[in-house]
């Protein structure tokens, strides 16, 4: 921006130079010089591995049970910014076995839900909790401009339908946490 | 012509505002996929007598189950017995239960004589009933030959809860004739219940 101001100057100079030498009196201008920075966010780049959370195996091999200490390491969204006000908001879908499509049988689920949280833009992290009846923490407000980076994370695993249900065998089991950012007017 | 150029570099600057908006409306996302696997488990607790049900069985010490008084004192042949068993498990994934008697009925365990003195019995009969979910089967230990007997059931659902087995003995059953006196001696068979895949 700064150069492109030092080209309008010269310019500027260039013309005053030639209306003085045809008249002592006219001059040119002045010109307005203006301008602009747009409001606009982006949502960096994930530096961790190949972007994927893998929690491993989700059952405890001698009862079916869920583990209770399933965890992975959290994501960093480096180099994100916004150049005003910004929300970012965080949701999650829970980990449903892909390949058991049916209704589990009595006693058991295929349903893993978690806590997605998105830490480090906001004073407060955005919070999601899949399968929660609301999520009232899902959007947080940043008031001013802010670059740095975003944490991702995942914790507090449950079975869907309740503790005392067992996970039906499955290769894979998906879900997806999503990180929006969006500048607020 | 200077004039024109600068003219030309404003009007460009207009335009900035309305570049600006546009981004405005445009949230940036990012998704990170979650993943992971549940392997096909299957799993059998300890047993466990249940409250009712049990005759003539003085209970469980480890995994061994103990009859009580195997012979009628009145008749010397076999006193009924009866006990109900319980097995927490899981099999997340269609399988197949299976329940093996390694005897095929209560054979003498200590030494015995090739020949067994007729009109005597000398191993007993029982029969092993057992529920798994949905699925229902019975085992019948006839005492015929000692061998071994076992008894399948494919189920075609992952199950989890309790397997409940029935163990019983009817009075006077014998491997000769009914109410046939036992030999003396130590009578014993093994049961084994396994989960495995189809």
């Amino acid at each position: 921006m700064k150069i492109a101001h030092l080209g309008l100057a010269a310019l500027i100079a260039a013309g005053s130079g030639a209306a003085s030498a045809q008249s002592t009196t006219a001059t040119s201008g002045p010109f307005p010089v203006t301008g602009n920075v747009p409001i606009l966010c982006t949502a960096g780049t994930l530096s961790e591995d190949n972007g994927v959370f893998a929690v491993g195996v989700l059952v405890d091999l001698s009862t079916g049970l869920l583990r209770t200490d399933l965890s992975a390491p959290p994501k960093v969204l480096h180099g994100t910014f916004c150049t005003s006000r910004s929300t970012i908001t965080v949701a999650a879908s829970p980990m449903v076995a892909q390949a058991f499509t049916t209704t589990p049988p009595a006693g058991f689920s295929k349903t893993v839900n978690f806590t997605a949280t998105a830490a480090g833009w906001t004073p407060s992290p955005a919070v999601f909790t899949t399968g929660a009846a609301t999520n009232p923490n899902a959007v947080q407000t940043r008031n001013t401009g802010f670059t740095g980076d975003i944490t991702v994370s995942i914790g507090s695993f449950t079975t869907g339908g309740g503790p005392t249900l067992r996970m039906v065998e499955d290769p894979l089991y998906q879900g997806a946490v999503v990180v929006t950012l969006a500048a607020a007017s | 012509m200077k004039l024109r150029l600068l003219l030309l570099l404003a009007g460009a600057a207009a335009l900035l505002p309305s570049a600006a908006s546009a981004q405005l409306v445009a949230p940036v996302t990012r998704t990170v996929p979650v993943i992971a696997s549940a392997p096909a488990v299957c799993s059998i607790q300890e047993p466990e007598l249940q409250a009712g049900g049990q005759i003539n069985f003085r209970g469980l010490n480890g995994n061994t189950l103990q009859i009580d008084h195997l012979v009628d004192p009145a008749t010397l042949g076999a006193a009924g017995a009866s006990a109900n068993i319980k097995f927490d498990a899981v099999c997340n994934y269609p399988h197949r239960i299976r329940v093996e008697a390694q005897n095929n009925g209560l054979w003498q365990t200590s030494e015995r004589s090739p020949t067994p003195p007729e009109g005597f019995a000398y191993a007993v009969p029982y029969s092993a009933t057992i529920d798994w979910g949905l699925e229902h089967g019975r085992l019948d230990a006839d005492a015929k030959v000692r061998r071994i007997a076992e008894r399948s059931i494919t189920v075609n659902r992952p199950t989890s809860g309790e397997i409940n087995l029935r163990l019983e003995i009817e009075a006077g059953a014998s491997n000769v004739q009914a109410n046939a006196p036992l030999l003396a001696g130590f009578y014993g068979d093994t049961l084994r219940i396994t989960l495995e895949p189809q």
